[in-house]
């Protein structure tokens, strides 16, 4: 085993969401953690394996009832922190989903983070990592095509879902800055797609139709959930401090990704989707709020060369076969590569 | 807490914990080799998955098991409308039939500035017929373009729909014994016009930025820029083929930088084939244009009017110029030289152009005879 590692103790909040679950279940089967702190309102939901031979799950992680939105959160998570003597802090108590109940958000995401970097300022853990979006560079028509982690973090005009990452993420870079001992690590997802996570996007691509801004056709780009979990995981093992992007291979244009899965594009001129959007908005019958269709008119990708350099991560599955795997279609289903035919 | 309360999952605990058990996840990922990059890795082994459950003996364990992993699989899938119903419903044909229509003319891998190769192929006629049959483009020069490796194409720039860019593009592909891609840089005004922007994408264009022409050009990819900009297309008959200014010189900034020779190219025609009288800028800032162009046949023909007047064209490419050569990464940061090398090499088009409109014969019609 190797030295420096052995038996560190990790704290994780969000457990409840895909990537959190994810990591708690990569960590509970290494044996470098010792100790595996889940930080959430419900227990994690950690099955069993297949295999019997494996120990009984559950055994180094512990789960913590901890409620973010509660105002003096921060001092319980600081005793326990010191407590549990914890070294690596995973923040993940982020929501996949636009939610209505915004006041509610605001308070779980921008203000949660701010008692997270509360607890962790005192006892200064030895790497502190967060998970960010892609989504935090917002859709901008002079976005390049491949924006670097160092690009501005434009957010959105009036998207809460996004600026309270946004403004997360500034506390998380203050902290890094104020606290030099502690390694920030960033990592900022392309909307994840797979068989199992649930997220806007996600949820977007299962309707059997779909907006489409008349006449505008941006790139788009999306990480499949095992290549996002393996990044998380690299993360928590590396020692590499900033933000970095973790983005699939490849893009593709957004009505070929419409294409591929077999939806039904919808055309509309921009004033008359945005009402609609507004409409099925308010009456809850849609997921995505208004301020998405930006994404469906500018670029918004990001570049992963970062990560590949200095975290050691790569994706491994292009964004066709990410697209065709949530689909739950065999690639040879896909039937429509053209390389392929005709070679 | 992460969970938005109104998520049809939120209430399910199980939902998130197990994991997908196709992936073979206990395989250690290669550390650092990323050259590794199979896209077929999450198939595993060679084992086929079972088509019919009862494919399998019972008594064979392997046989349980993938039954085993397949049933889990299908239980923690998305629910997908209409996939996970499809072996069941009538309509599956139609959505694969959909799927196929759908898909038609597109291909499923661009690359990484959107260009699609099905669509350029799909475009290519259009842009043959006005190459050889409309304009009679005589192009001249092709042999200073490097058959591989890097280069900046600087060309003049006129008319109000990107024709010139268009023609560069084609006589390069069309005629170079190497058939390489130009990818020409466009202005963000004609970059997010509805359907054109997005066409320009899929056969190649690129938005005007510098990152993205840095990007190209250390892919060692041919890039074409029009340093008038949006300067050059609003230019009137009065001003044509007088050069305007070129940009803040970014370009020549670009080519020390990235080490690329600089091409002087100079388009002759452009300028006849959309001759712009006047432009309008009321109501234009509406639709999402700088200005309405007035032409001979816009907008008095409607929209018939934006077809270009088919004037004689000369394209004509000039000797590479080294700058990397002559001056170094380091000078990119020198603003008094960059813009003497930009302003040196808008003098060297000028006078190229200078040069092909004396070429022409007929004094009367000189732009629709050559």
């Amino acid at each position: 085993m190797s030295s420096g590692v052995i038996g560190r103790v990790v704290a994780v909040t969000g457990t409840g969401t895909f990537l959190g679950g994810e990591l708690l279940r990569r960590l509970e089967e290494d044996p470098r953690y010792s100790r595996i702190l889940a930080l959430d309102i419900r227990p994690p939901a950690l099955l069993p394996r297949s295999d019997a031979q494996q120990p009984a799950p559950g055994g180094k992680i512990e789960f913590i009832r901890v409620d973010l939105t509660q105002p003096t959160v921060d001092g319980e998570l600081a005793t326990l922190l010191s407590r549990h003597k914890v070294d690596t802090f995973v923040h993940g108590a982020f929501l996949s989903h636009p939610t209505h109940a915004a006041e509610w958000a605001h308070e779980l995401e921008d203000v949660g983070t701010m008692h997270v970097l509360n607890a962790c300022a005192g006892i200064e853990p030895r790497r502190f990592v967060m998970i960010s979006t892609t989504l935090v560079y917002g859709a901008h028509p002079k976005n390049p095509n491949f924006l670097v982690e160092d690009a501005e973090l434009r957010g959105h005009r009036d998207s809460r879902f996004v600026n309270d990452k946004v403004r997360a993420e500034r506390q998380v870079q203050r902290f890094a800055k104020e606290h030099p001992n502690v390694e920030v690590c960033i990592l900022r997802f392309a909307p994840i797609l797979g068989p199992t996570v649930s997220n806007m996007y996600t949820r977007f691509f299962s309707r059997p139709v779909a907006p489409v801004m008349m006449g505008h056709d941006p790139l788009m780009q999306f990480v499949h959930e095992q290549d996002a979990a393996y990044a998380l995981q690299k993360a928590v093992e590396s020692r590499a401090t900033g933000a970095f992007n973790i983005v699939g291979k490849g893009v593709l244009p957004y009505t070929t990704v419409l294409a591929l899965l077999g939806r039904v594009p919808v055309p509309m001129p921009q004033l008359v989707a945005r009402q609609v959007s507004k409409l099925l908005w308010a009456t809850q019958l849609v997921g995505s709020p208004p301020s998405f269709l930006d994404f469906l008119l500018y670029l918004c990708v990001a570049d992963g060369a970062k990560a590949r350099r200095e975290l050691g991560f790569a994706p491994r599955l292009s964004i066709k076969r990410t697209i065709l795997d949530f689909l739950g279609v065999a690639p040879e289903d896909g039937a429509t590569d053209v390389a392929r035919a005709q070679a | 807490m992460t969970d938005d309360p109104d998520s049809p999952n939120g209430d399910d605990d199980d939902w998130y914990g197990e994991a997908d058990p196709r992936v073979p996840d206990a395989a250690p990922w290669p550390d650092r080799d990323l050259g590794f990059l199979d896209d077929d890795v999450y198939l595993g082994d060679d084992t086929p998955m079972p088509t019919e459950h009862g494919s399998y003996d019972a008594s064979d364990d392997r046989g349980a098991e993938l039954r085993e992993l397949e049933r889990r699989v299908e239980q923690h899938r998305t629910p997908v409308f209409p996939i996970d119903l499809r072996k069941r419903l009538p309509l599956e044909a139609v959505w694969r039939r959909w799927r196929e229509i759908a898909m038609w003319g597109r291909s499923d891998v661009v690359d990484d500035f959107g260009r699609d190769p099905r669509a350029t192929a799909r475009w290519e006629w259009l842009f043959e017929f006005l190459y050889s049959k409309w304009f009679r483009v005589e192009a001249t020069g092709l042999q200073h373009i490097p058959s591989k490796g890097r280069a900046l194409l600087v060309a003049n720039h006129a008319g109000s729909l990107p024709y010139d860019s268009a023609m560069v593009m084609h006589a390069v592909r069309r005629d170079h014994p190497a058939r390489r891609d130009v990818r020409p840089l466009v202005e963000d005004t004609v970059f997010h016009l509805p359907f054109l922007g997005p066409i320009m994408n899929r056969i190649g264009g690129v938005r005007a930025d510098p990152e993205n022409a840095e990007r190209l050009l250390k892919k060692d990819e041919l890039v074409a820029v029009f340093p008038e900009g949006e300067k050059g297309m609003g230019k009137l008959w009065k001003d044509r083929y007088r050069l305007q200014r070129f940009g803040r010189g970014g370009f020549v900034k670009l080519a020390l930088r990235t080490g690329s020779p600089i091409i002087p190219v100079a388009v002759v025609g452009a300028e006849e084939a959309a001759p712009m009288l006047g432009k309008v800028t009321w109501f234009a800032k509406n639709i999402g244009i700088p200005w309405i162009p007035v032409t001979p046949t816009f907008p008095w023909l409607g929209p018939a009017g934006l077809l270009p007047l088919p004037s004689k064209w000369y394209v004509e490419f000039g000797t590479p110029i080294d700058l990397g050569n002559a001056h170094g990464p380091a000078a990119a940061e020198d603003r008094l030289l960059v813009n003497r090398l930009a302003d040196q090499i808008r003098t060297q088009i000028q006078s190229m152009i200078e040069g092909l409109l004396s070429k022409r014969r007929s004094p009367v019609l000189p732009a629709f005879l050559g």
